[in-house]
C-alpha cells in the first residue's frame, strides 16, 4: 500500500507533475471543443450541398469539390493529415494548437457531413413537397422544416463522431503537442514508470466521454419528448 | 363553358416524362373560378403527376401552365410566389412534426412575410375554430388521427389564402370512419366558392360536390363533363370499364 502512495506521490506531485495532465487536459480540450465546432459548421455546410445536389441537383460543381474532398480526408489517415498540415502547408506558422485544430476540424468535418447528408436524406420527401407546396423557399424549407428534424435523427451518430474526435487528439504529441497523452508520456519517461501515468490519462478521457455521453443522453430525451 | 367565368389555370400541351415512361401527354385544359374539378381514373393514369404540375411540384417536360395570367412554367417567374396562391393538401398529410399544430399553421405566412406574428395566429385559431380542434393548438401532429392531421393539414393551406386548392387523393390514407369529416370540410370549401381540383377515388365527392369530373387513362384526359352526364351516360369504353369497377 505504502509502496503505491510513494509512487503517486513520485508521479504526479513531486515536481508539480500534475500540471503535464493539467495543461495537457487543457490543451486536448481547446483542440476538442474548436475542432468541433469547425467541424459541425463545414460539416453542415458540405451537407446541404451534397444533399440539395442529390435531391434537387442544385450545386454540381461545388457537389464535385466536396466528394473530392470527402474522399480524401476519409481515404487517409488522421495522424499523416495532422503531419502534412504541420510539416508542409502551415509549416511557416508553427502555431501548433491551430494545426491541430485545423487537421482534427478539416477531419470530422467529412464525417460529420455525410451523417448529416443522411439525416437530410432519410427525411421524407413529403416534407420538402409540402414546405415548398406553401410557398416556402427552398433554404427557408430547409431550415425551418427539414433541418432541425434531421439533426434529432442523427444525434447519436454526431455525438459518436465527436467522442471518436476528442479520443483522436490523442496523436496530437506526433507535432510535440503537449496534450493530455503526451503530458502523461513526459511524466512516465521521467520517472520511469509506466501504470500510474498512463491508467491516469486514460480515466480522464474516460470521464470526458463519460460526461459527453450523459450530456447528450439528456438532450435527446429533451428532444425526443417535444414531438409529443 | 360559361363565358363569364374568370380564368384561373390553363394549362397548354402538357407532357411530363420519368425516363422513356410518358405519364402525361399533351394535355391543355382551363380551370376557372369557383369550379369543383374531380379528377379520376386508374392508378398510373397520370392523374397525380397532372395536379403536381400544377404548382411545379413536377416541372413539366414541355408545354405551359398559366395561373391568373402568368406563366409559371417561364424559369424567371418567382415560384415561391405563384404556391403562395397555390393550396396543396397530399395524402399522407405532410404536416411538419417538430412544430406543433398551431405552428403548423402559422409557420408559412409568417416566415414568407405574409403576415405578421400575431395576423397569423388570429387566423390560425379562426381556422382551427372552423374545424374544431382549438383544443389540439398546442400538441404535435403525432397526437392527432389521420382525420385530424388532414384537417390540420388543408387548414394549413388555406392560411395562405389562396386562390385555389389542388387535394391529391386527401382521403386514401384514411381509416373509412374519417374519411367523412374530411369530404364534409372539403365541400364547404366548394360551398364557399374555393377552386378547386381534386384527385380522388371518392366517386360519391365527384358526384355530388363537383361540377366537373375528368377522366384520365394513359396520360390523357378521356373525358370531361358534368357529373351526371359523366356517370348516368359515360361515353368513352374505357371510362365504362373504369366506373363498372369501382361503382
Amino acid at each position: 500500500m505504502n509502496e503505491w502512495i510513494q509512487k503517486f506521490h513520485q508521479n504526479f506531485i513531486e515536481g508539480d507533475r500534475f500540471l503535464f495532465l493539467l495543461k495537457g487536459l487543457g490543451n486536448t480540450l481547446i483542440i476538442a471543443a474548436f475542432a468541433v465546432l469547425l467541424g459541425i459548421v463545414l460539416g453542415f455546410l458540405v451537407a446541404i450541398i451534397r444533399a440539395s445536389y442529390d435531391r434537387e441537383g442544385k450545386f454540381k460543381f461545388l457537389n464535385a469539390i466536396c466528394k473530392i474532398y470527402i474522399t480524401v480526408i476519409r481515404g487517409t489517415p488522421v495522424l499523416v493529415q495532422l503531419l502534412i498540415l504541420y510539416y508542409i502547408i502551415m509549416s511557416s506558422m508553427n502555431n501548433k494548437i491551430l494545426t491541430a485544430v485545423l487537421a482534427f476540424g478539416l477531419n470530422s468535418a467529412a464525417y460529420v457531413s455525410e451523417i448529416m447528408r443522411s439525416g437530410i436524406m432519410s427525411i421524407d420527401v413529403g416534407q420538402f413537397e409540402a414546405g415548398r407546396s406553401l410557398g416556402l423557399s427552398y433554404s427557408a424549407v430547409m431550415r425551418h422544416i427539414i433541418l432541425p428534424q434531421a439533426v434529432k435523427n442523427v444525434l447519436p451518430a454526431l455525438a459518436n463522431e465527436f467522442i471518436v474526435l476528442l479520443k483522436e487528439t490523442s496523436v496530437s504529441g506526433y507535432i510535440g503537442l503537449m496534450d493530455l497523452t503526451r503530458g502523461g508520456d513526459i511524466i512516465r519517461s521521467t520517472t520511469y514508470e509506466a501504470i500510474l501515468p498512463l491508467l491516469a490519462v486514460a480515466a480522464i478521457y474516460l470521464v470526458i466521454v463519460m460526461c459527453l455521453s450523459y450530456a447528450v443522453g439528456v438532450l435527446e430525451r429533451r428532444l425526443r419528448t417535444s414531438e409529443r | 363553358m360559361n363565358a363569364k367565368k374568370e380564368v384561373l389555370i390553363q394549362t397548354h400541351g402538357l407532357c411530363k416524362s420519368f425516363g422513356d415512361h410518358q405519364v402525361l401527354k399533351d394535355i391543355s385544359k382551363t380551370i376557372c373560378q369557383g369550379e369543383v374539378l374531380a379528377i379520376v381514373g386508374p392508378s398510373g393514369s397520370g392523374k397525380s403527376t397532372f395536379l403536381r404540375t400544377l404548382n411545379l411540384l413536377e416541372r413539366p417536360s414541355s408545354g405551359r401552365i398559366v395561373f391568373e395570367g402568368t406563366d409559371i412554367t417561364d424559369k424567371s417567374v418567382d415560384i415561391d410566389k405563384m404556391r403562395q396562391k397555390i393550396g396543396m393538401v397530399f395524402q399522407h398529410f405532410n404536416l411538419f412534426p417538430n412544430h406543433t399544430i398551431l405552428d403548423n399553421i402559422m409557420l408559412a405566412p409568417v416566415v414568407s412575410k405574409l403576415m405578421t406574428k400575431e395576423q397569423a395566429r388570429e387566423k390560425a385559431e379562426a381556422l382551427l375554430e372552423r374545424v374544431g380542434l382549438t383544443d389540439k393548438a398546442n400538441v404535435y401532429p403525432s397526437r392527432l388521427s389521420g382525420g385530424q392531421k388532414q384537417r390540420i393539414a388543408i387548414v394549413r393551406a388555406l392560411a395562405m389564402n389562396p386562390d385555389v386548392m389542388l387535394f391529391d387523393e386527401p382521403t386514401s390514407a384514411l381509416d373509412p370512419e374519417m374519411v367523412g369529416e374530411v369530404l364534409e370540410l372539403m365541400q364547404g370549401l366548394a360551398k364557399e366558392g374555393m377552386t378547386m381540383a381534386v384527385v380522388t377515388h371518392e366517386m360519391g365527392f365527384a358526384k355530388e360536390v363537383a361540377n366537373r369530373v375528368l377522366f384520365m387513362d394513359e396520360g390523357q384526359i378521356e373525358e370531361d363533363r358534368e357529373p351526371e352526364g359523366f356517370f348516368g351516360n359515360p361515353s368513352h369504353p374505357r371510362l365504362k370499364d373504369f366506373l363498372s369497377k369501382v361503382l
